[in-house]
């Protein structure tokens, strides 16, 4: 198969440079700090100088919810640019390199290359998700109480969403632009306006994919899916597929043009 | 002191040891490596000094490849 055999060599290339390593550990990293800072907020107030005297300063009992919501932010903030960083150069930097011609130059289907980068990436970001979650979760349960397993395995699944779509306009802007510097500003331009988007007509654009982290809070707060959640993760899913198959399409077209 | 005192210890500490690793991790790859951006001293100093985000600016923009 030669899908198998693309998908296979991005596995040893991410292996070889070690992100295999440090992508996990830095998603465990970000998604138990929160949980930890929290836990100890009284006291690093109380070392930082304390309240002023007189001063009446209630700090609020997170639930479980808000703390997996704060991990979430995250997630979405530093996570999201460990990622776009990381593989800002997946197809860019071959381009750049010329690896790409070495490759291309044999008989591989534009598309089985693609979805193999792709795929690559993806089991990458989701084992470091998956652990990351994981460990944040367990935290969460030790510190703030109860939270089912069923829940976890919910926030995995739906904000594994989120990080998909992010992986895919990476990829999106790596089949067409050549410089890595540049897939990195426009996905992150991309993502800003998007969320800027969502925030300004937000009443039309309830299940925009940047509402995910929030649809999950809810579905958390009254312990079920709400069906906000379900659309969001529909909408998403129609925007990751959109991307890849434009991904497939630009690539085809660019490669072809020279 | 009182907060050295009040801080479990068994929680905290899978934070450092996760530091340790990319901290080692990093190194290790740098010892062997020769093909950085910029001067190979400079990335040392980068990934021993800036404790969390330095291994990763070094895994990101150490090497060229």
């Amino acid at each position: 198969m030669q899908w198998m055999t693309l998908f296979k060599k991005e596995i040893i290339e991410n292996w070889r440079n070690k992100k295999w390593i440090w992508v996990p550990l830095i998603f465990i990293l970000l998604a138990i700090i929160d949980p930890i800072s929290n836990y100890y907020m009284p006291q690093i107030i109380d070392s930082i100088g304390g309240m002023p005297e007189g001063a009446v300063f209630e700090i609020p009992e997170l639930s479980s919810a808000e703390v997996i919501l704060m991990t979430l932010g995250q997630l979405s903030s530093l996570g999201v640019l460990v990622i776009i960083l990381m593989s800002m150069g997946a197809i860019a930097g071959e381009r750049k390199s010329g690896v790409i011609e070495l490759i291309l130059v044999k008989p591989v289907s534009y598309q089985h290359y693609i979805t193999a980068k792709w795929a690559a990436l993806l089991s990458l970001v989701w084992t470091a998700l998956i652990l990351g979650l994981t460990a944040c979760w367990y935290y969460t349960v030790t510190l703030f109480g109860e939270l089912p397993v069923i829940s976890l395995l919910q926030i995995i699944f739906f904000y594994g969403l989120w990080i998909t779509l992010v992986v895919t306009i990476v990829i999106f802007y790596n089949s067409f632009v050549k410089t890595p510097g540049l897939v990195a500003f426009l996905s992150i331009a991309t993502i800003m306006a998007m969320s800027l988007l969502t925030q300004v007509f937000g009443r039309f654009l309830e299940w925009s994919p940047n509402n995910l982290s929030g649809h999950i809070f809810e579905s958390l707060m009254i312990d079920q899916l709400t069906g906000d959640l379900i659309a969001t993760a529909f909408v998403t899913m129609g925007l990751i597929i959109s991307f890849l198959i434009g991904a497939i399409i630009l690539f085809r077209r660019k490669s072809l043009a020279e | 002191m009182d907060l050295l005192q009040e801080i479990d210890w068994q929680l905290v500490a899978p934070l450092l040891v996760i530091q340790l690793i990319l901290m080692i991790v990093a190194l290790v790859d740098w010892i062997k490596a020769d093909d950085f951006n910029g001067p190979k001293w400079l990335w040392f100093f980068i990934i021993i000094f800036l404790s969390i985000p330095g291994p990763v600016i070094y895994f990101i923009f150490g090497r060229r490849r």
